[in-house]
């Protein structure tokens, strides 16, 4: 029966959301036209709530004002005698805006049930959200290898590729708290649920770049949650799911693992530098000895970067706490591998390997051969690895 | 109207001047110490009203400076950068540094530190604003001292219940206070679970939590405290419909207190729980249901908004009235639109949640929270119809009376697109949100709450305050408010997350005009301080009587007496019969009665 009503349509609303939604005013409430074409209906309802406020605002403050100056105070005059309740006056006024909270209603029920209703025929991604990041797997197990040029907000944050003019499901879930999924261009946002799927349906009407936030508060980098949904044509989509917009295959280990490290949530804990955050930094610790709280130590080999990563709680550096969520299951063999080269690449100990594109060069190294001892300093090293990670893909930030 | 004939063995006024041998409530007895203990075990509602005032003030002015460091902060968004800086041994070397935190804890490119301070001073700011401040302010203070007066009683009905109510919210705000002094609580003032269950801090946020759940009892005592004084102890020849509307509001309010606020309670004794015994009830990782938290949170919290406003329209209602000298228009629909919202508010809590829950509670909670826009649009219709033909007094109360106006109307028509569904998918959670809330609880009943001290501070310390200046800080308060927040729904609008440490570039512009907005509004609280102490210092006398009123506080000596009144009153004539009437103390010539008269009513 629910569904049923959502066939009503008061007269004329399409022209009237048309019209409404868009020009001078339109502008100053929202930065572009939705690009989702339900978001026509909810900013053609706002424009109208926006005029009806500002007509009852000034028909109401104006009676006021204007009263106020005619019925001022004179010392020794009194207020004049008038009626102190008007039946039929009182009836209209609460008739009145009865009326129209019934349209209002029914056309912000319309326009909800337009958001939640999917068009068939179109793509399911699986979406993931954690603290503090987005994670999307597409159909054929693909994932984002992009990162957008420039920063987006404090740091470069993910891009997701998705088709123009192509129903998309979203099936989302928390792997910890709740979050919530919003792209304002599009108009809808939808709370993240551990243990629960939620459904974000959209079909996005341009190419272009769109912000994507958290806008449930999830904790300290709640405002850093933010990544860019991209909209290409159709044949750039099907190229992104064979490379997931990037081979890593032909860039070095070290920036692959660079990126990996933001997408997939490692920065927001540890910085690319020697700076402690909630964990430690990663520069200068490979290769090098490190103390623990239970009074031990080691040299951070791959083997302990590798343990370090999938089960975190083994063992714990001195002067932090056990606060990281353990990874295993969650990257793959490969994605291990590129992240140690990454963190490697971040110390003067680092493997010569790390820096070159898989079967260029003189790759004789293997990844588990910590003890070599390369001779370039570690400045050059960052600046290659920092150099050939400009040539990623741009990403122009919306607004940015 | 009630009119009761006066019994014969009465004298014809009686504060008539025979009774000079009691002292008002303020008389000091005896030394310094006698004093204190006299005010902590004090059972007089005067005494517990002025000590709320003063708690709830200074409690405002903590949660306002979390506020005003939550604006500083969103000056400048929060960035890394890299720079070449040149080492003690000559070398180049690059550090990655990070800006626009001015609210850090340590050096280096670490943001989640930074912003988890951001993250406390807003959580700070807003459990203390609703739990402490909003919830409080009007019923607790000038309910408590007010009440009583207005319906001609001498206290409350159970006075040491009062006293006890006070020290439970003592007790209350010394947890969430002492939850600070540990390091405070990074989980919002709504306790979002499973965030709320496993962020770190355990005691900070058991003890805030706990805070929360004892500052609950305090409200439910007072409202039961409340109800049967009403019920009780209306003076002689008060009938219902003989109350000032403020009561009525007070009456409300406080039918909703215990109701709901038990709900609440229970609620947040689930979270600690599941906090400290694991049971799991709301984290799903135990096998819990995070909504259902949501859900018996908004059980409370949202008729809670209804505790926080109605005293508002309360006190906007006896100010227009008393300032516009004339008879409020459509009295029984204001008095019943009081209830109504109080009844329709326990109905609308999943509105909320429109994000977060099945489409077909959705529809019902939107299609019920349209309902509350009618009773509360006939409130603002009534008090504008009220002006007509009135004799409009230019101060501060009415002043700000002005600007609740003006504020709550924006305040209510914003809740429209918020209340519908189509559009709250985009609003929901951004700023749009926190201009909408921030007009009603600040616009409003913030701005009630100072209007109704001004109103009744004659009364409340004998002693006149500086109306030039107190128009000035008004209008400082009423500019600053709207720089503020004004801008925020368009910060809204154009997709700003709330509870953001940091932003996109683009939304500077407008952060930082908000951010000059809030020292506006600081500007504007700071005069009515000094207005305020100014008064208390070397304040002129106040007379019984300054506006002209006719409820039953203007009948008394400014301040009170110790028993309020020296005879228990008879009421003569409702309160709004300015067009019958001479008010008590105040000169007849200076306001008359209109011409014609009306025949067969006495005055």
């Amino acid at each position: 029966m629910a569904i049923n009503l959502t066939t009503i349509s008061a007269p004329a609303l399409s022209g009237v959301t048309n019209t409404l939604g868009e020009g001078f005013w339109h502008n100053l409430f929202f930065r572009d036209n939705p690009n989702h074409p339900d978001g026509f209906i909810a900013d053609g309802l706002f424009m109208f709530l926006w005029w009806l406020g500002v007509v009852w605002f000034v028909l109401l403050m104006g009676l006021a004002t204007y009263w106020l100056i005619k019925y001022r105070r004179r010392p020794g005059v009194p207020a004049q005698r008038s009626a102190s309740h008007n039946t039929p006056l009182e009836i209209a006024w609460t008739v009145i805006p009865t009326l129209i909270l019934v349209v209002i209603f029914v056309w912000g029920f319309r326009g909800y049930m337009r958001f939640h209703i999917a068009e068939s025929g179109g793509e399911e991604i699986t979406l993931v959200a954690n603290m503090w990041n987005w994670d999307l797997t597409y159909p054929n197990g693909q994932k984002s290898n992009l990162l957008t040029e420039e920063d987006l907000g404090a740091d470069k944050r993910p891009v997701f590729v998705v088709p123009v003019d192509t129903p998309i499901s979203l099936r989302m879930t928390s792997q910890d708290v709740i979050h919530s999924f919003w792209v304002p261009d599009f108009r809808v946002k939808l709370d993240v649920f551990p243990n629960r799927y939620s459904t974000y349906w959209f079909r996005a009407t341009e190419v272009g770049d769109h912000w994507i936030f958290c806008a449930e508060y999830c904790g300290d980098q709640h405002s850093e949650m933010a990544a860019i949904l991209r909209v290409v044509e159709p044949a750039d989509y099907a190229q992104f799911l064979v490379d997931g917009g990037q081979d890593f295959a032909t860039i070095p280990p070290a920036q692959a693992g660079q990126i990996l490290s933001s997408s997939k949530g490692c920065v927001a804990c540890h910085a690319s530098t020697e700076a402690a955050g909630t964990g430690p930094g990663w520069a200068g610790t490979y290769g090098y000895e490190v103390r623990f709280t239970d009074g031990t130590s080691q040299i951070r080999d791959a083997n302990y970067i590798r343990e370090s990563i999938l089960t975190p709680s083994v063992h714990i550096v001195e002067g932090y706490g056990n606060n990281m969520t353990p990874y295993a299951g969650v990257l793959t063999e490969d994605e291990i591998n590129y992240l140690i080269a990454y963190i490697q690449s971040l110390s003067d100990k680092a493997p010569k390997s790390v820096f070159e594109v898989p079967g260029e060069g003189d790759g004789e190294s293997g990844e588990g051969s910590e003890t070599e001892d390369v001779e370039v300093d570690d400045m050059t090293q960052a600046e290659t690895a920092e150099d050939t990670i400009a040539q990623t893909e741009t990403a122009e930030i919306p607004g940015g | 109207m009630t009119t009761i004939d006066r019994p014969n063995d009465l004298p014809a006024d009686p504060h008539g001047g025979d009774h000079h041998d009691e002292g008002s409530y303020l008389t000091p007895k005896g030394g310094f110490w006698a004093v204190i203990w006299d005010w902590c075990t004090t059972v007089d509602h005067k005494k517990l009203g002025i000590m709320y005032l003063v708690a709830v003030l200074f409690l405002f002015f903590l949660g306002g400076i979390s506020a005003m460091a939550v604006r500083l902060e969103l000056w400048e968004p929060v960035r890394t950068l890299d720079q070449v800086v040149l080492l003690e041994d000559g070398t180049e070397a690059t550090e990655t540094i990070t800006t626009g935190q001015l609210f850090k804890s340590g050096e280096g490119t670490d943001i989640a530190a930074g912003n988890n301070i951001y993250n406390r001073l807003f959580t700070l700011h807003g459990a203390i604003m609703t739990f402490m401040v909003i919830i409080p302010s009007i019923p607790a203070a000038l309910g408590n001292f007010f009440l009583p007066i207005m319906l001609g009683a001498k206290d409350v009905a159970f006075p040491r219940l009062n006293l006890m109510s006070w020290w439970i919210y003592v007790i209350g705000s010394v947890f969430a206070v002492g939850s600070i002094l540990l390091g405070g609580v990074d989980t919002g003032w709504t306790f979002y679970t499973p965030y709320s269950t496993t962020t770190d801090g355990y005691w900070n946020v058991l003890l805030m939590v706990g805070g929360a759940f004892i500052l609950g009892f305090s409200s439910i005592l007072t409202g039961l405290n409340f109800i049967v004084t009403v019920h009780k102890l209306r003076a002689p020849g008060m009938g219902w419909f003989d109350m000032p509307l403020f009561i009525w509001a007070l009456y409300a309010t406080a039918i909703i207190q215990v109701l709901a606020t038990p709900v609440i309670g229970i609620t947040l004794l689930l979270l600690i729980f599941e906090r400290v015994f694991n049971v799991g009830i709301f984290d799903p990782a135990m096998g819990g249901d995070p909504v259902l938290f949501q859900h018996f949170f908004w059980f409370y919290s949202h008729p809670v908004v209804y505790v926080m406003i109605l005293p508002g329209f309360g006190v906007i209602s006896e100010l227009i009235a008393v300032h516009a000298h004339k008879r409020l228009f459509g009295y029984r629909a204001l008095a019943f639109a009081s209830l109504g919202i109080a009844a329709v508010s326990f109905l609308v809590w999943g509105h909320h949640m429109f994000t977060s829950q099945g489409e077909v509670t959705a529809v019902i909670f939107s299609a019920l929270t349209f309902l509350v826009a009618i009773p509360t649009a006939i409130k603002v219709f009534n008090w504008i119809a009220t002006l007509y033909k009135s004799s409009i007094s230019i101060n501060t109360p009415m002043l700000y009376s002005y600007y609740f106006l003006f504020l709550f109307i924006i305040g209510g028509l914003t809740g429209l697109p918020l209340a519908s569904l189509a559009t709250d998918l985009h609003l929901h959670d951004s700023y749009f949100v926190v201009a909408h809330f921030h007009y009603v609880m600040m616009g409003s009943t913030i701005i009630a709450f100072i209007a109704g001290i001004h109103h009744w501070w004659p009364k409340m310390f004998g002693r006149m305050y500086n109306e030039r200046w107190g128009m000035v800080g008004a209008t400082l308060v009423f500019v600053g408010f709207n720089v503020t927040f004004f801008t925020q729904f368009f910060l809204g609008t154009r997709g700003m997350p709330r509870r953001y440490a940091s932003y996109v570039d683009e939304f500077q512009l407008l952060h930082q005009i908000s951010t000059v907005g809030s020292w506006i509004l600081l500007l504007g609280f700071l005069v009515h301080l000094f207005v305020f102490l100014h008064s208390l210092i070397s304040g002129p006398k106040a007379p019984p009587n300054p506006w002209g009123g006719l409820t039953l506080e203007w009948e008394t000596e400014s301040p009170p007496i110790e028993h309020n009144f020296h005879h228990e009153p008879l009421v003569k004539h409702g309160p709004y019969d300015f067009d019958e009437v001479h008010p008590p103390h105040c000169d007849p010539a200076e306001y008359p009665i209109p011409e014609p008269a009306l025949g067969g009513k006495s005055h």
